[in-house]
This record gives C-alpha cells, sequence and structure tokens, in this order.
C-alpha cells in the first residue's frame, strides 16, 4: 500500500523558538506537551493535599487539621477539583488527545490551533485560581459537589467559593472550546481512505467524549453562574427564602456530574484498547462492538444523573427508575472487558510496562465497576451514601484504573514523543510499588464504608481506627510509586536510549502514529497518508 | 528449567500483600455491639430493623454476585497471561470476530442484571411502604447539632449536642465522636414515621444498623420510617457535608419498651419545659 | 480544500450553538422544573392550580397530618391549630395554621410546602392558601392562616396511592429580607379566607 513519505522539514521550518515557541503554540504536539506537563504539576498540588488528609486519618483524633477542620474540608475540595479537572482531563484529552487524534487520523494538526492554545491556557488559568482558592478567606469547604446552601454567601461568606467558580468556567471553557476542536478535526480531517469505521479506537473515544464535554458542560456552566449569581447579585436560585431550591442545584450539577466520570474514563478505555491490541499484536476483537459500546456508555451516561441523589427525597418512583437505567450501563462496559480479553485471547503477548498497566486497568477496573453495581440500587443505597464505600468506588475507577490508564499510555507513548525510550526494568519495579500502594490504600476503605464511616470528615470514631491505619500505610507505599514514576520521566529524558525505529513495539503497532520518526517531527502529515483498502497501515518492524 | 521471573515474585507478593489486608479483618473482630461497628470489621452493621435486614440479605446475593465476576475475570487474564504470553505463542490468532460469543456476554450480563433487579425493586419499596405510623418523630438538622420534635406527644421538643472528647465518660458506655446529651428516645416494636429537615444547610440523618439515611435538606421535609427489632442504644453520624463540625454532629438513639417510652416521654416533657422555644432562642442569640 | 475550509467553520458554528443551547436549557430547567411539579405532582407538589371539581365522594377516609417548621432566623412560633383530621376524599376541608411574632421588631415569613408521601401530590388539591404570600407580622402580633384543600377520590383508583391511609401537609416558614410593609399585608390575608367550614 502506498502512502505519502511524511518527510522533516526541521531545518527549513520558521516555528518559533524560545518562550514564544510554548506561549503561542499553535502545534497540537507541543500544545499536548504542555497539557501533561500542567497534569504532572497539578497531580502534585492534588496528591499533596490527600497525603496531608490520609496522614490526619492514620489515627483517630485530631493531629494536624484541630481547630482547622474547615481547612480540611477545603483542602478535600480542592483535592477533588484538582485531581478531576487539571490532572485527568489535561492528560489524557488535552495531552493525549492532542498528541495522538491528529497523527492517527493522518492530519497535520487540529482544525483549530489557535483555539487549541486558548484552551490549554484557560486550563493553566482555572488550575491557578483553584490553588489560589485555598488561600482565600477560610477556603471553599463544600466538596467538589458545592451543594447550596452550604456554598451559598451565608454560609461561605468569603470570595473563596467565587474563586473555585471561576476558575471551572475557566477551565470549563477550555473544555468546550477543546471538545469543539476534537469534533471538528475528527469528522473533517481524516486522511482518504479513513473511514470514520477504520479510525483507531482511541480516536472513537475521543470523539465520544468531545460530545460528552459539549453537552455537559455547559450545563455546569449555567448551574455555576446561578450560584455565582445567588451569592453575588441576589438572585434565588437555590435559596428556599427567595422561593427556590437546594434540589435544583443537585439536579443540575449531576446532570453535568454524571457525564463527567464518563469523560474521564472513556480516553482511558481508548488507551487500553490501542495498548492491549499492540501487545497482543492483534487487531482488537469486535471493533464494531467496542466503538458502539463507547457511544452507548456516552448515551446512557446522561439518563442516569439522579443515582448520586437516592436519599435526597426523590420519589420511590424515581429511585426505580435510575436503579434500573444505572445497571443497564454494566451491559455495554461488559462487552469492552470482554472484548479485551478476547483480544489477548490467542494473541502473542510480550508483558512490557505498557501491557502490565493495561491488565492492571481490566481486573481494576471490573473490582471498581462492580462496586458501582453495588451502588446502583437505590434499596441499599442507605447503608452505602455517603459513606467510604462510595470513596473506594470512585477511587478504584478513577485513582486506580484511570491513572493505570495514563501511566499505561505515557510508557507506551513516550518514544515517540521524545525520542527516547524508557527503562523497563525501572517501569516494572514502579508498577509493582503502585501497585501494591493502591490497593493497600482504597480496598480497606470498603470495608469502612460497609461499616458504616462517613466520607468527608478528619477525625471518626475509634472503631474505624484499624483499616484507617492500614489505608493510610497504602497512602505511603502510593506515594512512593508516584515519585518514582516521576523518576522514571526524569531518568528517560536523561539517560534514555534513543530510539532508531519509528515503531518500537514491532508488528502490534498499526496505527498511524507508528509510522512516523521518533520524535515526531514539529510537522507531521503535511503530505496526507492514504490509507490503502485493509484499513491498516503497517510500517517496517523493528529489527 | 523455566527461570522464575522478576514479574512473577512481584506478583505473588502483591496478591499476598491484598490477600492478608482482605483476611485480617475477619480474624480479629471482636463481638458486636447493638448499634455500633466494631474494630477490624468487613460488613455491614448488625441489623435492628425489618429493612436493614433485608439489606443484609440483598448485600449478601450481591456480594456473591460481584466476588464471582472478579474472581472470574482474575482466572480469565491469569489464564491468558499463562497461555498467550509471547514466549508459548509465538503466532498470534487473527480471530476478530465471534457473533456467538459476542451475543453471548451480551445476553449473560443482562441477565445477572435481571437477577439483581427484581430483589432490588422489591427492597425499594418495601422501605418506602408506607404503612399506617404509630406515631412521628421530627428530626432537624442544624450547624452542628440535632434537635427532635415529638409532635404526638405534646410537643415535646429538645437538642442532641455531642459529648466534648474532653468529658466522654467511657466507663459510663460513652463513645467518643457517636455520644450525645440528650439521646432520641423511641418505643421498640413500633412503626416510626419519621420527618427530617434542616434550620440552615443541608444535613443527612443516618443510623446504619436500621438503615436509616435521609437528607436535611431546609425548605423541604423528607419523610422516612422505622421499626426498631430489640431495645438499645443506636448510634449514627451526619451524612452530608455540612461544615466546619460536619464529623461531630452524631445521632444516638435508645429504643426502649413501650411502658418505658410512656414514662420517659413525662419526664423529658418536665426536664425541656423550662426550654424556651426554639425559635426564639435561636432569633435572639447570634449563630456562629 | 476551500469547500472543506467551509465544512470546517460550519460544523464549528453548530457546536458552538450546541454549547450554548445546553447553557440556556440549565437555566430553563427552573420554570420547566416548576411547571413539570405543578402539572405532575412530582415530589410531592400539591395542586394549586387547573383544579377540577367532580361531586364525586370517596367511601372511606384518610387521615391529613399537619407539620409546622419555622427557620431560626424566624422568631416566630408556628403551629397547626389541629394536629390531624379525618378526611372524606372529595370534600372541602378547612383548617388553620397560626403563627405569632415573638421577637421585638415587625418581621415579613414566607413558606414553603410539600405534601408526603410524594405520589399523592397530585391528588392534594389546596384551594385557598397562604402559601408563599410573604405575611408581615408585627411585635406580638398573631395571625390565623387559612389552609382550604379537598383529596380528590381518584386517589382510591390509582394502584400507587390506594393504599394511602395517612397523608402528611408541611410547611416551613422563613424570614424574607426587604421592606417591611405594615399590618396590612396581614388584614388582606385575613379577608382572603373563605366563609365556608367544610371540616369533618
Amino acid at each position: 500500500m502506498a502512502y505519502g513519505a511524511a518527510v522533516a522539514h526541521d531545518e527549513h521550518d520558521h516555528h518559533p523558538h524560545g518562550w514564544k515557541r510554548w506561549v503561542y503554540s499553535t502545534n497540537h504536539k507541543d500544545i499536548g506537551t504542555m497539557y501533561i506537563v500542567l497534569a504532572l504539576i497539578a497531580a502534585i498540588v492534588g496528591g499533596v493535599l490527600s497525603w496531608w488528609m490520609r496522614l490526619e486519618l492514620t489515627e483517630p483524633g485530631l493531629q494536624f487539621f484541630d481547630g482547622e477542620t474547615q481547612l480540611y474540608n477545603a483542602i478535600l475540595t480542592a483535592h477533588g477539583f484538582v485531581m478531576v479537572f487539571f490532572v485527568v482531563m489535561p492528560a489524557m484529552i488535552g495531552g493525549f488527545g492532542n498528541w495522538f487524534v491528529p497523527l492517527m487520523i493522518g492530519a497535520p494538526d487540529m482544525a483549530f490551533p489557535r483555539m487549541n492554545n486558548i484552551s490549554f491556557w484557560l486550563t493553566a488559568a482555572g488550575l491557578t485560581l483553584m490553588t489560589l482558592s485555598l488561600f482565600v478567606g477560610a477556603g471553599p469547604g463544600t466538596g467538589w459537589t458545592v451543594y447550596p446552601p452550604l456554598s451559598s454567601l451565608a454560609f461561605h461568606p468569603d470570595a473563596s467559593v467565587d474563586f473555585g467558580i471561576l476558575a471551572l468556567h475557566l477551565a470549563g471553557a477550555g473544555s468546550i472550546l477543546g471538545a469543539i476542536n476534537f469534533i471538528v478535526t475528527i469528522f473533517n480531517m481524516r486522511a482518504p481512505g479513513m473511514t470514520l469505521h477504520r479510525m483507531p479506537l482511541f480516536v472513537w473515544a475521543m470523539l465520544v467524549t468531545a460530545f460528552l464535554l459539549l453537552l455537559a458542560v455547559p450545563v455546569l456552566a449555567g448551574a455555576l453562574t446561578m450560584l455565582l449569581t445567588d451569592r453575588n447579585f441576589g438572585t434565588a436560585f437555590f435559596a428556599v427564602a427567595g422561593g427556590g431550591d437546594p434540589l435544583l442545584w443537585q439536579h443540575l450539577f449531576w446532570f453535568f456530574g454524571h457525564p463527567e466520570v464518563y469523560i474521564i474514563i472513556l480516553p482511558a478505555f481508548g488507551i487500553i484498547s490501542q495498548i492491549v491490541s499492540t501487545f497482543s499484536k492483534k487487531p482488537v476483537f469486535g471493533y464494531l462492538g467496542m466503538a458502539y459500546a463507547m457511544v452507548a456508555i456516552g448515551v446512557v451516561g446522561f439518563i442516569v444523573w439522579a443515582h448520586h441523589m437516592y436519599t435526597s427525597g426523590i420519589g420511590v418512583n424515581a429511585r426505580a427508575y435510575f436503579t434500573a437505567a444505572t445497571l443497564i450501563i454494566a451491559v455495554p462496559t461488559g462487552v469492552k472487558i470482554f472484548s479485551w480479553l478476547a483480544t489477548m485471547w490467542g494473541g502473542s503477548i510480550e508483558f512490557k510496562a505498557p501491557m502490565m498497566y493495561a491488565i492492571g486497568f481490566i481486573w481494576l477496573f471490573v473490582l471498581g465497576g462492580v462496586t458501582g453495581v453495588v451502588l446502583a440500587n437505590a434499596g441499599i443505597d442507605f447503608a452505602l451514601h455517603d459513606t467510604y464505600y462510595v470513596v473506594a468506588h470512585f477511587h478504584y475507577v478513577m485513582a486506580i484504573a484511570a491513572i493505570f490508564a495514563m501511566f499505561g499510555g505515557w510508557y507506551y507513548w513516550i518514544s515517540k514523543m521524545s525520542g527516547r525510550q524508557y527503562s523497563e526494568g525501572l517501569a516494572k519495579v514502579q508498577f509493582w510499588v503502585f501497585f501494591i500502594g493502591v490497593n493497600v490504600l482504597f480496598f480497606p476503605q470498603h470495608f469502612l464504608g460497609l461499616a458504616g464511616m462517613p466520607r468527608r470528615i478528619p477525625d471518626y470514631p475509634d472503631v474505624y481506627a484499624g483499616w484507617n491505619f492500614v489505608s493510610s500505610v497504602g497512602a505511603a507505599i502510593t506515594v512512593v510509586g508516584t515519585l518514582m514514576f516521576y523518576y522514571v520521566i526524569w531518568h528517560t529524558y536523561r539517560y534514555g536510549k534513543t530510539v532508531s525505529d519509528a515503531n518500537p513495539w514491532g508488528e502490534g503497532a498499526t496505527t498511524l502514529e507508528w509510522s512516523v520518526p521518533s520524535p515526531a517531527p514539529f510537522h507531521t502529515h503535511e503530505e496526507l497518508p492514504v490509507i490503502g483498502p485493509t484499513g491498516h497501515h503497517h510500517s517496517k518492524p523493528a529489527e | 528449567m523455566r527461570r522464575v521471573s522478576l514479574e512473577t515474585v512481584f506478583g505473588l507478593i502483591a496478591l499476598l500483600v491484598v490477600g492478608l489486608v482482605l483476611s485480617g479483618g475477619a480474624a480479629t473482630a471482636a463481638e458486636p455491639v447493638p448499634g455500633l461497628s466494631r474494630p477490624w470489621e468487613i460488613g455491614m452493621q448488625p441489623a435492628h430493623s425489618p429493612v436493614m435486614e433485608r439489606v443484609h440479605e440483598f448485600h449478601n446475593l450481591l456480594l456473591v454476585i460481584i466476588t464471582s465476576i472478579v474472581v472470574f475475570v482474575l482466572g480469565l487474564l491469569g489464564f491468558i497471561i499463562i497461555r498467550f504470553n509471547a514466549r508459548r505463542n509465538p503466532v498470534p490468532s487473527k480471530t476478530t470476530h465471534n457473533t456467538l460469543l459476542e451475543v453471548v456476554w451480551t445476553a449473560v450480563p443482562i441477565m445477572i442484571l435481571i437477577v439483581i433487579a427484581i430483589p432490588s425493586m422489591r427492597l425499594l419499596f418495601f422501605a418506602n411502604k408506607a404503612e399506617t405510623p404509630e406515631m412521628t418523630l421530627k428530626v432537624i438538622g442544624h450547624q452542628w447539632y440535632w434537635s427532635y420534635a415529638y409532635p404526638d406527644h405534646g410537643d415535646l421538643t429538645f437538642d442532641s449536642l455531642p459529648i466534648a472528647d474532653s468529658e466522654i465518660d467511657v466507663k459510663a458506655g460513652q463513645v467518643r465522636l457517636l455520644s450525645v446529651d440528650n439521646p432520641v428516645v423511641v418505643p421498640v416494636g413500633t412503626q416510626i414515621q419519621v420527618l427530617v429537615s434542616s434550620d440552615d444547610v443541608i444535613h443527612n440523618w443516618a443510623v446504619p444498623s436500621l438503615a436509616l439515611k435521609k437528607d436535611a435538606t431546609p425548605g423541604r421535609v423528607n419523610e422516612t420510617w422505622v421499626q426498631i427489632n430489640t431495645e438499645g442504644t443506636y448510634y449514627g453520624m451526619c451524612s452530608e457535608l455540612c461544615g466546619v463540625n460536619h464529623y461531630f454532629m452524631p445521632i444516638e438513639i435508645r429504643a426502649v419498651s413501650k411502658e418505658a417510652f410512656a414514662s420517659w416521654v413525662e419526664e423529658a416533657k418536665q426536664k425541656f419545659a423550662s426550654r424556651p422555644q426554639p425559635a426564639v432562642a435561636a432569633a435572639q442569640s447570634s449563630e456562629q | 480544500m476551500a469547500q472543506r475550509q467551509r465544512r470546517i467553520m460550519v460544523s464549528a458554528v453548530l457546536l458552538f450553538g450546541v454549547a450554548a443551547g445546553m447553557v440556556g436549557a440549565s437555566f430553563a430547567a427552573v420554570p420547566l422544573y416548576r411547571m413539570f411539579c405543578q402539572l405532575t405532582g412530582y415530589a410531592g407538589t400539591p395542586r394549586t392550580e387547573n383544579i377540577t371539581r367532580t361531586d364525586r365522594v370517596a367511601d372511606r377516609m384518610v387521615t391529613v397530618r399537619f407539620d409546622a417548621n419555622v427557620n431560626s432566623k424566624l422568631p416566630w412560633a408556628f403551629q397547626p391549630l389541629q394536629k390531624r383530621i379525618e378526611v372524606r376524599p372529595g370534600e372541602d376541608v378547612l383548617v388553620h395554621y397560626e403563627a405569632t411574632n415573638r421577637g421585638g421588631t415587625a418581621v415579613t415569613g414566607t413558606a414553603t410546602f410539600n405534601v408526603m408521601p410524594d405520589t399523592v401530590g397530585k391528588y392534594f388539591n389546596k384551594i385557598e392558601c397562604f402559601c408563599f404570600t410573604e405575611q408581615t407580622l408585627n411585635p406580638g402580633e398573631s395571625i390565623s392562616m387559612p389552609v382550604m384543600f379537598f383529596v380528590d377520590p381518584a386517589i382510591f383508583d390509582d394502584p400507587e396511592t390506594a393504599g394511602v391511609t395517612t397523608i402528611t401537609l408541611s410547611y416551613t416558614f422563613f424570614p424574607v429580607d426587604g421592606p417591611q410593609p405594615s399590618g396590612a399585608a396581614a388584614a388582606a390575608a385575613a379577608a382572603a379566607a373563605p366563609a365556608r367550614a367544610g371540616d369533618s
């Protein structure tokens, strides 16, 4: 099959150098890199915040936050916002999405390169404001769910919540613009022959994610604006005395909030599909099922929001409906899990670091997902709502599974992004330390939740001391595993072997990014590749 | 002679650690106290209401299902790792479709979900059933304590404040972060309608051993029900973030015989009569 | 290439429109939510508009309990004059709540309400009530606030509500900030009370 040679024109490129290259960037790879760096910085912020909380929770009694529980509440709020909006989303959507969607579809860049730049800087500004909110007044002690009346002016009379609202407006605007960019790029800029049904699954994942962002984030923006005006301009959307309703916030927030968690996990699904296929040396099993399962998850994700509100006083029929709808999502999710297993079945699997993370993802996402099936049932929710069981569930699917996909993606793609390959030995040690750490950290939290320990508390009755101690030990191990990852990053740039081949992974890596040199040149696909009849593009296997 | 790889060693250690963590709990748990959990507990608190008993049954069913799924997937992964690694299977197959398999792995989860949904709905509607209540208990959440009213018993009203750590009397059976000065007293074996609301922000009135958990929202009265099986003391904690003392506004319920309850009501009316009306007291003192 | 440029611009404008539409939809949620609840009685919203009367009465009774709450920032005493009444669905019922300003200054209050169980909302018809009306009371002033309602006998035809034996009507009073008219508001509310008595 023929494809246009993608020749690097670096010496003749008139792209900017120095700080302007980054601040004014309109290059999808550079912007992707900036997003990844942002996520790495935000991960330190979010991680320090959670480490601080786990330190307090190691033993009963208040050791660090005595007299400072408002600060504790502000820290748990910031931890949630930073991890969701400034670590996972930038890394996977802004980072890997920007880097690899154009490469995979054969496009020279995104449809709107300047808007891409704006999206990044809006996100960076949002992170700054969110961090600052911790230092304004007493800090926003509302939880990432920001429920009024606690978040209203009467109960948070300083500007901390307003800083948080503005931070989210900025980050949200960045996300909406980014979503438009991805949708337009994917629909209009695929290379000739790359039909929608030949796109890599990572691109499908990004497409569905972008639609979810487009439909859900504006609702958050509306709700945040209502809260802002309630707090500052005397409106009463949520204030009962003025004829408003606190439940309106909950409906609007969760209408955004539930699709948001699929926004977090869908790119991870895409990354896992790429990795599993590459290291099994087989195409993904049931491609169409995989693509449409993601669409189904996205669509159904919009009609299940009130499973976050089972104890708020909504009627029994509503609870029954939301239970049924939530349970249904397990079906397309199961299709994906089994399809990955079937991809590996009969494959010739190499257990390099990306694949270890992918396998870890598959098992641990199932583990986290089944506790979600438990929580879906309104009839049992009274035992579990607002307990550590919920905390365990969402950390398994987000902090473990999604992070595994991010680490896996980094190990998978770093040679393409930097021209250097990571050390396999170091990566494997990092994997096991992190794996042990996060499981010791989060598994006992299921027990705490079942036993009745509520969430968002800095101190607990003595009876919960045992598992809290174990969980904090797990946190310590996780910190080590995380620091090891940063070390691996540094080690790769300092000592990593320069790769000689565009494709270090062999016959299993069939997507277009492996056909361009490593590191990928500033401009790629300037002559559009032509995708042949089989839809696959093969590169020369590594020697 | 196959060399044991580094991965295998690490993998076994990881599984060992996870396994220890799981089994540790069951071994060291102490005797259960009604209405309270126990150290190293891995399950829910013992049930003391008809709804909670059914919650236990349903959860046991769910636990069997989800454990089987997790073990099944782990087993498949283990088999795949051993059988299809590159050394053992150098030539990958080209299979990318199998319609029968795809139908089965869509249909079987649907069937499992139906097996879950049926008891789930039954439990939901049972818990929600409005039988004729024999009495009403009103619960109002405040920052950071609960107040209770008995509209069927002459408007008896009182506040239930948490006892500070320094004043906890362990010998009297008090528990840090859970004991209050005036527990809610209710009769056993009685259908009680509980009306929950809040005076300021959203709180949540929760008692795990009785399957009680309802948001206390200002401007709205939420209704729930409870019937307590046995006499005893039952504890709970506020379950919606409500400010600086969210962790320190516990719920303590004393369930007593119907006769004991009747005499308690009389004593309580005397004891709390000298308290001024809550609305006036709050208006005259400044909040926070 | 120009054709593709055009398609790109059109897609972008369309998608922007979708995002803007979603923001609009979230604001529209406010009145839509209210209308939906009114129409369907969802979330325990009693009917206060578009009430259809029938001559039909049911053959059995339900107990209606009356609940009253006051926000602690409003220095009022507020209670129902009767805790519960046996009611025949189809017949009009008049009950009263009483509020007294125990504070030292004139204050305006407004009330929110709901019925429980929430499925009963669409069968609970309030003909006259003091619902959201702002009531101003001078220090020491008391006011008797009427609520006239009937329970639709169709409540026993609906399988969901056929087994209901007890309905709870709950009001919560809140303070309202703003200009305080004098007792004229209270007088007007009293004048609005219908002359019929209809309790059973």
